[in-house]
């Protein structure tokens, strides 16, 4: 039950619990006990559980540590090693009070949350009525599949959302003359992180150098005096430090364009079925230019391009929150699989069909008929079909759902007329709690844990069939009543 | 649907038909009816290939003894596949229409390199290398040597089809090339073998220009095809510089160095044999004596197409005896390079005729024009006897055989130019010698001799009348199609002047001008600001682009269009070009929006489509010219105004719009589909210009959109973004320029269709 990877903040030796000694540990998101000699936790407590902590008061000859929790139980802990009892309690004091009030407010953000759903949607209210407070269901699971829905959201506010880089970033660098010779920079957090973010090699540097070779400021400094920052120049110095990171660039580029294109509709390199051959031609003279007989300005100049594309890339890149190096590896697994680079084609082809029938279709051409629709492809129809959970489930809902069993009964115009308000009101909660069982079903699919298992044969089957004896019950109530 | 067009049953695989596919394929009926040529003009992206593939196949199965045979060329591999599946459709579309299987084998045929499955060999990136590691598996002398030595190694594939493939022909069906790699792995023969067998019994071929215009590659492939056959040259607004350039040669002082290796190669190789097997050389002298009777019985028996480089008149002579003899041929080859290695030690330039070149070459090393003319068959049977297992090696003897053939051929329509160095390195020698053709016409004529009818068609083939001038034939069809259109989808606009009225062209004297630069870039950046997802812009070449690139990163303009999208550019290097534009097209994806610098003339503006978002504006800076100052080009405009009566400028601008064209189409690939084209350039303003612009393309520039300044461009730009932005329907087509089966066959239709064909 204790994962070892749990990074623990504190260890104390000696603390007895329930008259047993053992030792105390404070991890980073629960505190746990276990006795001596065993190696599992008898007790263990999320922060997030504990309400508040008492110690016992100075002098007195117990020195112990009590734990309440948010549902009134309380944990005694007493430190029983005589000469650092004291120091040991207020260590671990200390750090719960560090600990607690982060995990506090999340508690209470949590709590609260439920409280603010339940107000403000009453039907979410009415449902948890009746499920939970009818034991349908119990609470952790009822808010279990609710918060995974607001955890999405949550994620989104909390972890804010990356924000993709402006492809401009290094153009809104603008260098201020600082009136005596000089040139000030301006860096803003986000323009570093941009900058991190394209350039990971510049971030490697960093890491290297600050702050133990240079400062932060001198590191920039460098940065901006750099040849691989003005991209125009060619890279020559080998005193720059960036002189690497320009070569890093270089490979990382080369790399991925060995790797080639992945839309055969792109690919330059295939377009010409069978190119003349050397010699042929009438202006096949240009590969003759190599690069001895360019000049500095056009050597600078194809720098410049080079340079632009790889930025463009880098950007791309980082703003797809992947690292522009990831092909790499997986290009290197594909091929490492079939162990022949150009076996490629054994599962290029699906691609390539794909992508031409898409370019040869004329989409105007066709009479335009219904969307598509995905099909519900379900593997072992039949066991999820019989199952007797479903069955009275769906048979419930189908008697519910208009023109049902149960509602045929009723003139079809005037259904809210002729039925009660308080019957509709009624109908409808009992109508939404088994929609919300059946949602429950359905999230167990598909049933890959044992605890999924568990569920869905045990205690899913229990709360529909609750859940059809109280609905059946409603309707002989109601019935009684009639008559 | 299936149509009636003029007493043909045509099954059309769709539901609906664009107006101008019906006018289209009337008109490719009567050319077939005439059995003669046509030039179809049709915008891209209206269905021009299913029209043409519906059209041919419903004639080939009315009139099966009329033509037994479409032969359908296109230029890039992608594009050749693109028709193969176009043709699948169609024929499912037979298959489910009529209930029966159908009968008809369809294929594309391309290298080695796209249809090889020897593991070994296919894993090698250049095609050259696979072709040339292929034939030292399969030559027929290799496999006679392993009859003796069961060691050598072999390609399976190759022997099984040898065995096996050719007794029973390839079912019927439609074969892509993936297609053909299936069933070459599965039933374990060679794909491209089988693909090369099959052709001649195939209904249907469709590989690339090559196969028919290069005479090297044709006369091994394509010279038995059936003279009934329909040959379609699709894309074919460059088809001129496919025929010069299969017809020209370079040389260079490294040509020679490495044709001298070969001729030392060859001498050793022809002692050692005559030591050992001195009848084979025997054999040779006595067949060559025979001379090339059987390939003239071929000939003119209509079995095999001709071939440029093979003269008439040769097949009917012996090979002269000055080079009957092994080693005689291995002199006279020396003394020719000789030659070659004294004219390109030169300081100076020098331009002559094909006749000053042999009267020169007789009167210093006696070499006469007879046996000039025999080398390139004479080096063939040369190498064959020796059994040569790389004939890759070879490559550079062979070019200088087939070199003095074509000298010694025509004495009209190639010229010889010898530059001592470059133009734009006058220190460094590098001499070439340049034996260039002017005429297209001479590559592409056995074709249009041998074939009933050969359509000739693109979105970009105007002016009209210059395409069968320029390759020297009669067409019974000359017709331009507009594109019918429900909503203005394209926006043609010229911007002449920059906001400070500083006229904007990529005229020679002011492209270097500060104010011209400055203008194109402001114009990128406004353009970048307000035109959502890809902008694809193109330099009139690569040079003028970089040294632009580069003066707009010092002004900082880069930096500003980067705030709005990101930038990919076009680089010489294929590989780092298609990675630029996988990412350019991923940026479009995901929204981001990017601008793709690119260069008219390049692979990009010649190969790649940029549908919808891939492209919602091209901006074509500066007028395309062709590099005027060659000496290439010059001998070229001289020859077409003597010859064809085709003015220099005239040649030039027409050259220049078609490229211009070529570029801005890229973006219209449908008729769902919208994009701005704007050309920056006063010039585009002129008469002489815009008459040379497709109809499609001229009939929507108006005079409100002539000579703009950038703000009035942004303007009209914004409204008609705004405008196309709005959701556009089937109904909103339908009637006008999409029409049902009902609405065709209305009278007033019929009248309306027969407007869209524009007779030339």
């Amino acid at each position: 039950m204790a994962a070892l990877s749990e990074e623990v903040l504190l260890v104390v030796k000696r603390v007895r619990q329930r008259k047993q000694d053992g030792t105390l540990y404070l991890m980073a998101e629960r505190i746990a006990w276990g006795p001596e000699g065993k190696d599992r936790f008898t007790v263990s407590h999320l922060y997030a559980d504990i309400r508040c902590q008492k110690i016992s008061p100075d002098g007195k000859a117990k020195i112990q540590l009590q734990l309440v929790l948010h549902t009134g139980e309380s944990t005694n802990l007493h430190f029983s090693n005589e000469s650092t009892a004291l120091k040991d309690r207020d260590a671990a004091k200390d750090l719960l009070q560090q600990l607690l009030p982060k995990f506090k407010k999340r508690a209470n953000k949590e709590l609260e949350e439920k409280n603010r759903m339940l107000q403000e949607d009453p039907v979410l209210f009415q449902l948890y009525k009746d499920l939970v407070v009818c034991q349908v269901i119990s609470a952790e699971e009822f808010w279990a599949n609710r918060l995974s829905i607001n955890n999405v959201d949550h994620s989104l506010s909390n972890n804010k959302q990356e924000v993709g880089i402006s492809a401009a970033f290094l153009a809104d660098i603008r260098p201020q003359t600082d009136g005596c010779n000089g040139l000030r920079y301006n860096l803003t957090s986000d323009i570093i992180e941009s900058i991190f973010r394209t350039y990971p090699a510049v971030k490697q540097k960093y890491g290297e150098n600050v702050p133990h070779n240079m400062t932060e400021k001198e590191f920039w400094t460098r940065f901006f005096q750099s040849h691989y920052f003005h991209r125009d120049r060619i890279n020559t110095g080998l005193q720059d430090i960036f002189s690497e990171c320009a070569k890093q660039d270089e490979k990382g580029l080369k790399s991925m364009v060995f790797q080639g294109v992945k839309n055969p509709m792109v690919d330059l390199l295939s377009l010409e079925d069978k190119s003349l051959d050397e010699g042929y031609g009438s202006n096949s003279t240009a590969p003759s230019t190599s690069n001895t007989n360019k000049t500095v300005k056009e050597n600078s100049n194809s720098a410049i391009i080079k340079r632009f594309n790889h930025h463009s890339t880098m950007v791309l890149a980082a703003g797809s929150g992947k690292k522009a190096d990831a092909p790499n590896g997986q290009a290197c697994e594909t091929s490492s699989t079939d162990g022949n680079s150009r076996d490629s084609d054994f599962f290029q082809p699906p691609i390539k069909k794909v992508k031409i029938q898409d370019v040869i279709e004329y989409e105007d051409l066709h009479r335009e008929n219904g969307k598509k629709t995905v099909a519900l492809n379900l593997k072992k129809s039949d066991s999820v079909l019989s199952g007797s959970a479903l069955c009275t489930a769906s048979c419930a809902i189908a008697a519910l759902s208009p023109g049902g069993v149960l509602m045929q009964a009723l003139a079809q115009q005037a259904i809210n007329q002729m039925v009660p308000n308080d019957v509709q009101g009624e109908l409808k909660h009992l109508y939404t709690a088994a929609g919300e069982l059946l949602r429950h079903f359905w999230s167990c699919f598909p049933v890959n844990t044992l605890f999924l298992e568990e569920k869905l044969t045990g205690h899913l089957e229990d709360m529909f069939q609750m859940a059809y004896n109280k609905f059946h019950a409603w309707q002989t109530r109601r019935m009684m009543r009639k008559t | 649907m299936k149509l009636n067009i003029e007493g043909l049953l045509v099954y059309f695989p769709y539901d609906y038909i664009y107006p101008e596919q019906y006018s289209y394929m009337l008109e490719l009926k009567r050319t077939l009816d005439a059995k003669g040529h046509g030039v179809l003009e049709m915008p891209s992206g209206t269905g021009k290939t299913i029209s043409l593939l519906s059209l041919i196949v419903a004639y080939q199965r009315e009139y099966p003894l009329e033509v037994t045979k479409l032969i359908y060329c296109s230029r890039t591999v992608p594009e050749i596949e693109k028709v193969v599946e176009e043709l699948r459709k169609l024929m499912e579309f037979y298959s489910k229409e009529t209930g029966e299987k159908n009968n008809i084998l369809a294929l594309a045929l391309s290298s080695r390199k796209n249809l090889c499955v020897h593991p070994e060999v296919s894993s090698l990136r250049f095609g050259k290398e696979v072709d040339g590691k292929c034939h030292s598996l399969t030559a027929s002398y290799i496999r006679a040597q392993r009859h003796s030595n069961p060691s050598l190694p072999s390609c399976r594939f190759y022997e099984e089809f040898d065995a096996m493939g050719k007794q029973v022909p390839l079912p019927a069906g439609v074969y892509n090339l993936d297609d053909l790699k299936d069933f070459g792995r599965r039933k374990g023969w060679c794909p491209y073998y089988l693909a090369r067998y099959s052709i001649l019994h195939a209904n249907i071929i469709v590989y690339s220009y090559h196969y028919l215009l290069d005479p090297k590659i044709a006369d091994l492939v394509s010279k038995e095809l059936s003279k009934k056959s329909v040959v379609v040259f699709d894309e074919a607004h460059n088809i001129d510089n496919v025929c010069i350039d299969s017809m020209s040669v370079n040389i260079t002082r490294r040509t020679l160095d490495r044709s001298q290796a070969n001729v030392e190669t060859l001498q050793n190789t022809i002692l050692k044999i005559k030591e050992t097997d001195a009848a084979k050389l025997k054999e040779e002298y006595r067949r060559l004596v025979e001379g090339l009777k059987e390939a003239n019985v071929a000939r003119e028996t209509d079995i095999y197409m001709s071939n440029p480089v093979l003269p008439d008149e040769i097949l009917q002579e012996a090979v002269p005896g000055s080079i009957r003899t092994a080693e005689h041929f291995v002199g006279f080859m020396k003394r020719f390079l000789e030659y070659l290695k004294a004219r390109l030690r030169i300081h100076h330039v020098v331009q002559e005729s094909a006749p000053q070149f042999l009267k020169d070459i007789f009167e210093k090393v006696c070499i006469d024009r007879k046996p000039l003319r025999f080398c390139a068959e004479r080096l063939r049977s040369l190498l064959r006897t020796l059994e040569i297992a790389d004939i890759a090696d070879f490559s550079a003897i062979t070019l200088i055989s087939n070199f003095a053939t074509l000298v010694s051929t025509y004495s009209k329509g190639f010229t010889i130019i010898i530059e001592p160095f470059e133009d734009r390195t006058p220190t460094i020698a590098n001499p070439v010698l340049h034996f260039s053709c002017m005429d297209p016409s001479i590559a592409i004529k056995p074709v249009f001799e041998r074939f009933q009818s050969v359509i000739i068609t693109s979105g970009t083939l105007s002016p009209l009348d210059i395409y069968p001038r320029i390759l020297d034939f009669r067409p019974v069809t000359v017709a331009s199609f507009t594109m019918t259109l429900a909503r203005t989808c394209l926006c043609p606009l010229v911007v002449g002047r920059g906001n400070d009225q500083v006229a904007m062209t990529s005229k020679f004297e002011t492209r270097e001008d500060f104010a011209v630069i400055r203008n194109y870039g402001n114009l990128l950046l406004e353009m970048s600001a307000i035109v959502p997802d890809g902008i694809v812009a193109f330099f009139t070449s690569y040079t003028y682009m970089e040294n632009i690139v580069a003066s707009w990163y010092e002004q900082g303009i880069l930096e500003n269009v980067q705030r709005n999208k990101l930038i990919f550019i076009e680089t010489p290097d294929a590989a780092e070009t298609s990675m630029a534009l996988e990412k350019y097209q991923e940026a479009c994806e995901n929204g981001r929006g990017a601008i793709l610098l690119s260069v008219a003339r390049g692979k990009v503006s010649e190969g790649i489509d940029f549908v919808h978002h891939f492209g919602r504006a091209v901006i074509m800076f500066g007028v395309p010219y062709v590099y005027t100052q060659s000496r290439i080009l010059k001998a070229r405009l001289e020859y077409l105004r003597d010859q064809f009566q085709i003015r220099e400028n005239d040649f030039l601008t027409f050259d220049a719009m078609r490229h211009a064209a070529q570029c801005v189409g890229r973006a219209i690939r449908g008729k769902t589909d919208y994009g701005l084209m704007i050309f920056a350039d006063k010039r585009y303003a002129r008469a002489d210009k815009r008459g040379k612009l497709p109809r499609w393309i001229q009939e929507h520039l108006t005079d409100g959109s002539l000579n703009l300044t950038i703000d009035e461009t942004v303007q009209l730009s914004k409204h008609f973004l705004r405008q196309m932005a709005q959701p556009f329907r089937q109904e909103d087509q339908l009637g006008l320029s999409l029409l049902t089966l009902e609405q065709l066959q209305s009278e007033d239709m019929l009248q309306k269709i027969a407007q869209i064909a524009h007779q030339a």
